[in-house]
């Protein structure tokens, strides 16, 4: 079985609804049923020299990762494999300038000082391994660190368990980790997503359990133009200077900032209550991020290692603010409820419409501006809540 | 060289999401009879800094109070979970809102401009808390500037019950089950406690107190990406203050339990130390217990005394501490920034528990 995973950051449901994106998005991932885990997961990658137009109209020279053949992207295309897949990620530097490839906390495997290619085709490296525990993992170009990432590459590699059901043999309640090594209380919460009561009484999350595709991928970084564009003209800056001189003026979830990410139909969650999504945020930079979500709290799942491996968490904390620090990958649940502080029935909201539209920021407010200014065109993006109750 | 072009947008609708946020002053939708009624309208005064100095800072003034028009941070709100509360908010000096941070109420109510609107001479915001816990209130006008400039104050939902121990009377929230020991190991279920002492760090930048009130809305570049702060404090009182002022010293009895409320007002990373253990028991207004059938599925974790706890920006954290033994226990706070880690010259402020 061949299979190519590359999907827009960050939601599988809405990049193959929309019919406008490139045909690298169409992509969908497979479904959880027992797929056997001797599949194969092949991936043919490139690293090129860009071009990123921001917010405000203004250009500076990054780095992004491409599919060989494909327009690149800056978090690079998601890679998503199934536990116990063989994965081999072919990759070609096509930049001006040497690179490397690794996949944090997953593959002790590493490229470092792949030279730029000489056009004859066979000039590419690969790195093998088998996909471990699932979960949300970094890839990133690890040379000159930490500049090459901050300058555009990295990107998500997504492990799905091969046999991902909290509920065991009964299989209504799928969870995007291998049961076999989740915590209790990990498994309890989506077993009771989709539940109207429990022991009789009413329960928190009626509507549906949470679907395997139902997600996000949130990869925030932060941009200093200064650097990016003398580094582009051959300022050979060491990861020290780099560190000391660093002064972000953007600040980007999925490469984009404000307005752009709160329109993006893979950035901005949207579904009816009772449908509940799970979104997995990374922080690709070096600045500490605060992300604050209005209209839900969310459950922070799993949380990085200092290896990069997820470590799925066995004391569920509910928060309306999570800490990323560089380099930190939280996978967090929004449940998709109704808001919980509306007035007590017999009050309807009748007056007031879906959908419910609330911002997800960063509450570091630095980050909501761009060049010094232009609040709110920063890390942030919006979520939908688009109708009533849906039942699974 | 491939260009990576930003999407295409709606130039009227990248208008209206920064540079001119809708403004309006609507009838609150789907009102309903009130059981907590207050007023807040915006002031502006100036304060005394630790070296002499004076910065303007804006808040939230309680029209109904006289001599409050210098509450920074502004007043604490109290109210308990399940009543239904109108503010009526007035602003001045042009347009602001009021987010309740951490309540989760309809988006006409949730003060964000560009989902919703922004204020522009009156409003009367309405909610229920379903949950006790510790919260903010703020303005989410032009943020990363009305937020530095003090427009914020502690918001807490009290429960509705109160604990059967007379030692420590109130609780931090209704248990499920208050004969349950598995509902929150290692603490009393609803963590009663007898005082309280609420610590809200903020750093100050004196060059962002001299900007305007839209300052860089519309694309000029105002400096906002660069946040030097000088000034370091606990509950608007200064560092060098903190171990003496009211404000900032809780007096405990020895032998009951006391609860400290924390929350990240400033733009550092904020590492938090005590100098006694203490039980981490509510995260962002959410009570740390394990009920699957109620949906909560964490516990109390034990925070033990010297560990460092990184409180991100805007984030609460509540500590229980148990049956206080007599002594003096320091709370500091240590300001770093956010992308170096460095720690601000200066950036340190101590609170203290005093138990007798």
């Amino acid at each position: 079985m061949l299979r190519r995973h590359f999907l827009k950051y960050g939601s599988v449901f809405a990049a193959v609804t929309t019919a406008s994106l490139p045909s690298l998005l169409t992509a969908k991932t497979t479904d959880l049923s027992d797929a056997a885990s001797d599949g194969d997961a092949d991936f043919d990658l490139e690293i090129v020299d860009v071009d990123v137009e921001l917010i405000d109209g203004s250009v500076v020279p990054m780095y992004a990762f491409a599919p060989v053949g494909q327009p690149p992207s800056i978090p690079g295309p998601i890679l998503r494999v199934k536990q116990g897949d063989v994965v081999r990620i072919d990759l070609r530097n096509s930049s001006t300038r040497s690179h490397g490839f690794q996949i944090l906390g997953q593959s002790m495997s590493a490229v470092t000082g792949l030279a730029p290619h000489d056009d004859d085709g066979e000039d590419k490296v690969r790195i093998e391994f088998v996909a471990g525990l699932p979960g949300t993992y970094f890839y990133i170009d690890g040379d000159n660190a930490p500049i090459n990432r901050v300058l555009g590459l990295h990107g998500a590699l997504i492990v799905e368990p091969s046999n991902g059901y909290a509920d065991g043999k009964t299989r209504k309640k799928p969870m995007p980790y291998a049961p076999t090594v989740a915590p209790a209380c990990l498994k309890d919460l989506f077993k009771a997503l989709g539940e109207k009561t429990i022991n009789g009484l009413p329960a928190r999350f009626p509507g549906k359990a949470w679907e395997p595709g139902r997600e996000y991928v949130w990869i925030f970084n932060q941009i200093d133009p200064v650097l990016c564009r003398r580094i582009a003209a051959g300022d050979n800056l060491s990861a020290s200077e780099f560190l000391e001189e660093f002064h972000p003026r953007y600040f980007t979830i999925n490469g984009l900032c404000g307005l752009d990410s709160a329109h993006d139909k893979a950035t901005c969650p949207t579904g009816h209550v009772g449908e509940p999504a799970l979104l997995r945020t990374m922080n690709a930079g070096l600045a500490t991020h605060s992300p604050h979500i209005h209209g839900n709290h969310v459950f922070v799942l799993t949380q990085s290692d200092a290896y990069g491996a997820p470590v799925y968490q066995d004391n569920l904390f509910e928060h309306d603010v999570w800490l990323m620090p560089p380099m930190m990958i939280k996978d967090v649940l929004l449940p998709f409820t109704m808001p919980p502080d509306l007035p007590p029935a017999p009050w309807k909201m009748a007056q007031e419409k879906y959908p419910l539209r609330y911002p997800m920021h960063c509450h570091n407010e630095i980050s909501q501006t761009s060049a010094g200014g232009s609040y709110p065109m920063g890390l942030v993006t919006d979520w939908h809540i688009d109708g009533p109750l849906a039942t699974g | 060289m491939t260009t990576l072009y930003r999407p295409i947008s709606d130039p009227l609708e990248f208008d209206t999401f920064g540079c001119h946020p809708f403004e309006n002053d609507p009838a609150t939708p789907d009102r309903t009879t009130r059981q907590v009624f207050l007023r807040r309208q915006v002031s502006d005064w100036n304060v005394n800094m630790k070296d002499g100095s004076q910065l303007q800072f804006w808040g939230f003034k309680d029209p109904d109070i006289s001599g409050s028009d210098s509450p920074w941070p502004s007043k604490t709100i109290r109210v308990k979970q399940g009543q239904i509360f109108h503010c009526e908010f007035k602003p001045s000096k042009g347009a602001h809102t009021i987010h309740w941070h951490g309540i989760e109420p309809t988006p006409m109510n949730d003060g964000v401009g560009h989902t919703s609107f922004e204020v522009k001479s009156s409003y009367t915001y309405q909610w229920c808390a379903h949950q006790a816990g510790t919260y903010l209130y703020h303005c989410h006008k032009n943020t990363v500037l009305h937020f530095e400039m003090g427009m914020y104050g502690v918001l807490i939902i009290d429960p509705t019950t109160t604990s059967p121990d007379r030692n420590n009377p109130q609780y931090l929230y209704d248990p499920f089950d208050p004969a349950s020991t598995t509902e929150a190991p290692g603490i009393t279920v609803g963590a009663p406690y007898a005082a309280e002492s609420i610590l809200v760090f903020d750093d100050v930048d004196p060059r962002w107190h001299k900007l305007d009130h839209n300052a860089g809305m519309c694309g000029d570049d105002v400096g906002l990406d660069k946040f030097n702060p000088t000034y370091f404090l606990i509950n608007g009182v200064h560092n060098g203050k903190t171990q003496t002022d009211t404000r900032t010293v809780t007096k405990a009895t020895a032998g009951r339990n006391v609860l400290v409320r924390l929350a990240n007002a400033s733009y550092s990373k904020l590492y938090v130390t005590l100098e006694i253990d203490a039980w981490i028991v509510e995260v962002d207004g959410r009570p740390l217990r394990s009920n699957s059938a109620k949906g909560a599925f964490g516990r109390p974790k034990l925070l033990p005394k010297g560990t460092r706890l990184e409180v991100a920006v805007a984030q609460r954290y509540a500590l229980w501490i148990p049956k206080i033994p007599r002594g003096d226990y320091r709370i500091t706070g240590s300001f770093h920034h956010w992308v170096t880690n460095r720690k601000h010259f200066d950036g340190e402020a101590v609170a203290r528990i005093t138990a007798a």
